[in-house]
């Protein structure tokens, strides 16, 4: 097993129609020895491309990539000792499932035996066993998946990468999945890394995430942490769900004032914290499940109220989401499900004091105090 | 589709009228297509079959059961024109497939316009009329020393060569035209195939240690066998049927060393008015490339999906 490291990487892609394209803008971290880190962003911020570079499959444009205690920069996929897993599986369709899984030995020429031991191992792992001897296209969707990481398991790699390997299943067997990854990487004990566009995925995979957003890093940080203290508007609004909400305000006399006219004091720390915004605009950061119903609110929330025409209530069963309007925008809350709502109505909810996030709208960074 | 039921009672007409107001035009539509094939397919063909079992004449013809089939099969002509039907297919079909398999390779490797490039320029072979390339290669095959062909063996120091006169070399000119023709739709098909197999494919063969020859042969070669296979049927059975060119280079000689089974059927029909004959050897040619056909579709057939 081993880290991988990446120093100031950039990736600039020539293409004929756009030109030259900077898909990944220096990138800097360290992954961890077993750990197992996922790259989370929307589609198209350079997840993929980061994953090949690291594969080999893609060629930097300058930076050093370490795996283990060597630089790989110029090193074939092949002689870097990792195995991925590809988004569409890339099984060969043409051979057996004993055949794809055990290929890459093949071409390594070991011995027979410990060909078969393997693969037979990695099938017992996966529940393949009595798969062996078909071919991809008579398997299901989540079988394909388990055979493309079955190859991977079977070549024993330092680091194994996989790129979004769950998108192409239905909901119910992704989660199924999901926990069986996790299992796969206690039992493996492997560095991982994990691409996927799905925060939920990355929330619940990943021992530390990877944030990326139009080819820059945005944040590094276990799952925690990226909930409680996100670096900026974006990792705010992209992790969680349903998203957190923006509400634009003034600072002014220790008060907070809101757009549509609310105002509430600030607690000691965040006021002294905000002082330099005195006047200023500032944007209000509060995620749903942090805003409460007056009738519902528990007493540590704080005096944090305002007053909203509820204007959609979506019943979820184990809780609402209830829209309104703050100024310009729509705020989401998530409620108790038995909290007394009408359409329309004029409400007053609670926010929870301890629990909001401010952000310079110039720079869209969290303001830290 | 309006209910008929309430009018169960009705009159066997008043249904048709209504069949017809539901389904006319479909069957209107549908019959065009099913005439002409009765009309120039279906009755040639079954008259064909009639008429093999005949000697036959425009005013008159008479039964002769099997004596067409006999006749056939003990002449030495229609043995030698089978050979070289087959020598002739063995010799170019495989080749072909190669020729337009290693082209497709080629280009595949190139960047998009040039691919365009290539691919325009080698199909435009198949556009022109055999007809017309006949008439070229009948300059190229010249037997004097100023022939095109034979100029250039000139120029290596070789003695010239009548190419189509003798019958040590005709069969084998008209391969050589063969495989020096037109690859352009095999290559069209193997690139569009080629096109088709996924990149990650390739990926994951790089990353399974797999070398440039592994790659070639455990994925590009195997995920093209569909259209190999194809290619090879589709060829067999042009080749059988190979006609233009003997008929316009050699007129199947010399000493029938280039006749085959096409120009013999049309030599029989055509230049000794043999029909019924000509009809008997049109359908053992017929059943030849079924048989042979299925035994490909037997032997090579994939199942592949990707
Ligand atoms: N081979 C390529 N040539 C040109 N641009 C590319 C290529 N591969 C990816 N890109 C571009 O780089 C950006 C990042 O792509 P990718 O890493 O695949 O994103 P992600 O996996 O995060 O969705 C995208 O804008 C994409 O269009
Ligand atoms: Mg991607």
């Amino acid at each position: 097993m081993a880290r991988v490291e990446f120093k100031n990487i950039v990736k600039v892609y020539e293409d004929e129609k756009r030109g030259s394209f900077t898909a990944v803008k220096g990138s800097s971290f360290v992954i961890e020895d077993r750990e197992f880190v996922v790259f989370v962003g929307p589609s198209g911020c350079g997840k993929t491309t980061s994953l090949r570079m690291i594969a080999g499959l893609e060629r930097q444009t300058s930076g050093d990539i370490r795996i283990g205690e060597r630089v790989v920069n110029d090193l074939h996929p092949k002689d870097r000792d990792i195995a991925m897993v590809f988004q569409d599986y890339a099984l060969y369709p043409h051979m057996t499932i004993a055949e794809n899984l055990s290929f890459g030995l093949r071409n390594l020429k070991r011995p027979k035996d410990e060909i078969e031991r393997k693969v037979k191992e990695a099938s017992s792992i996966l529940g393949l066993g009595d798969m062996l001897s078909r071919k991809p296209r008579e398997l299901s969707g989540g079988q394909r998946q388990r055979v493309a990481v079955g190859r991977a398991i079977v070549r024993d790699p330092q680091v194994f990468l996989f790129d979004e390997p769950l998108s192409n299943l239905d909901a119910k067997l992704r989660i199924q999945m999901r926990v069986e990854l996790a299992e796969l990487h206690k039992r493996l004990g492997a560095t991982i890394v994990y691409v996927t566009h799905d925060q939920v995925e990355a929330m619940t995979l990943g021992e530390r995430i990877v944030v990326m957003n139009e080819g820059e890093i945005q944040q590094i940080a276990s799952p925690t942490e990226l909930y409680n203290k996100p670096n900026n508007m974006f990792v705010a609004g992209f992790i969680g769900s349903p998203a957190m909400n923006f509400i634009d305000a003034r600072i002014g006399g220790g008060q907070a004032l809101l757009a549509g006219g609310t105002a509430f004091p600030l607690p000691e720390a965040a006021a002294r914290a905000l002082g330099a915004y005195e006047g200023k605009p500032i944007v209000l950061g509060v995620r749903p499940e942090h805003i409460y119903g007056e009738a519902m609110a528990p007493d540590r929330a704080g005096s944090a109220k305002l007053e909203a025409h509820v204007q959609v209530v979506e019943q979820l069963g184990a809780e609402s989401l209830v829209y309104f309007r703050v100024g310009e925008r729509m705020v989401t809350a998530r409620v108790h499900p038995e909290l007394p709502v009408a359409l329309g109505a004029r409400q007053t909810f609670v926010l929870d004091a301890a629990k909001l996030h401010w952000f310079d709208p110039q720079t869209e960074q969290r303001i830290v105090f | 589709m309006r209910s008929t039921t309430s009018h169960a009672a009705g009159s066997g007409a008043a249904r048709f009228r209504q069949f017809l107001r539901n389904y006319g035009w479909a069957y209107a539509f549908i019959a065009v297509p099913v005439l002409l094939f009765l009309v120039f397919t279906l009755y040639p063909v079954g008259w064909a079959f009639v008429i093999s079992f005949q000697k036959y004449g425009i005013l008159k013809s008479t039964w002769v059961g099997f004596d067409n089939y006999t006749y056939m099969f003990k002449d030495d002509v229609f043995w030698k024109s089978m050979r070289n039907t087959v020598i002739f297919t063995i010799g170019t079909v495989p080749v072909n497939i190669l020729i337009s398999f290693g082209l497709a390779f080629l280009i595949f490797q190139l960047k998009q316009r040039a691919q365009t490039f290539f691919k325009a320029v080698l199909y435009l072979p198949t556009v022109a009329s055999g007809v017309t390339l006949s008439i070229v290669w009948i300059a190229i095959f010249d037997p004097t020393p100023s022939g095109m062909l034979n100029r250039l063996l000139i120029q290596l120091g070789l003695d010239p060569v009548i190419w189509l006169g003798q019958k040590s070399t005709a069969l084998f000119s008209l391969m050589l035209m063969s495989w020096l023709g037109s690859h352009g739709s095999g290559i069209i098909l193997y690139l569009a195939a080629m096109g088709g197999i996924p990149k990650s494919l390739y990926e994951a063969a790089d990353i399974d240690h797999a070398s440039g020859w592994k790659k070639f042969s455990r994925i590009t070669w195997p995920l093209l066998k569909p259209t190999t296979l194809y290619l090879l049927v589709t060829g067999v059975i042009t080749s059988f049927q190979v006609f233009i060119s003997v008929y316009l280079m050699t007129q199947g000689g010399p000493d029938f060393a280039t006749t085959t089974i096409a120009y013999l059927i049309y030599q029989t029909a055509f230049n000794f008015n043999q029909f019924g004959l000509a009809s008997a050897q049109a359908f053992v040619l017929a059943a030849v490339i079924v048989i042979v056909s299925v035994l490909q579709f037997k032997f090579f057939s994939t199942d592949i999906e990707y």
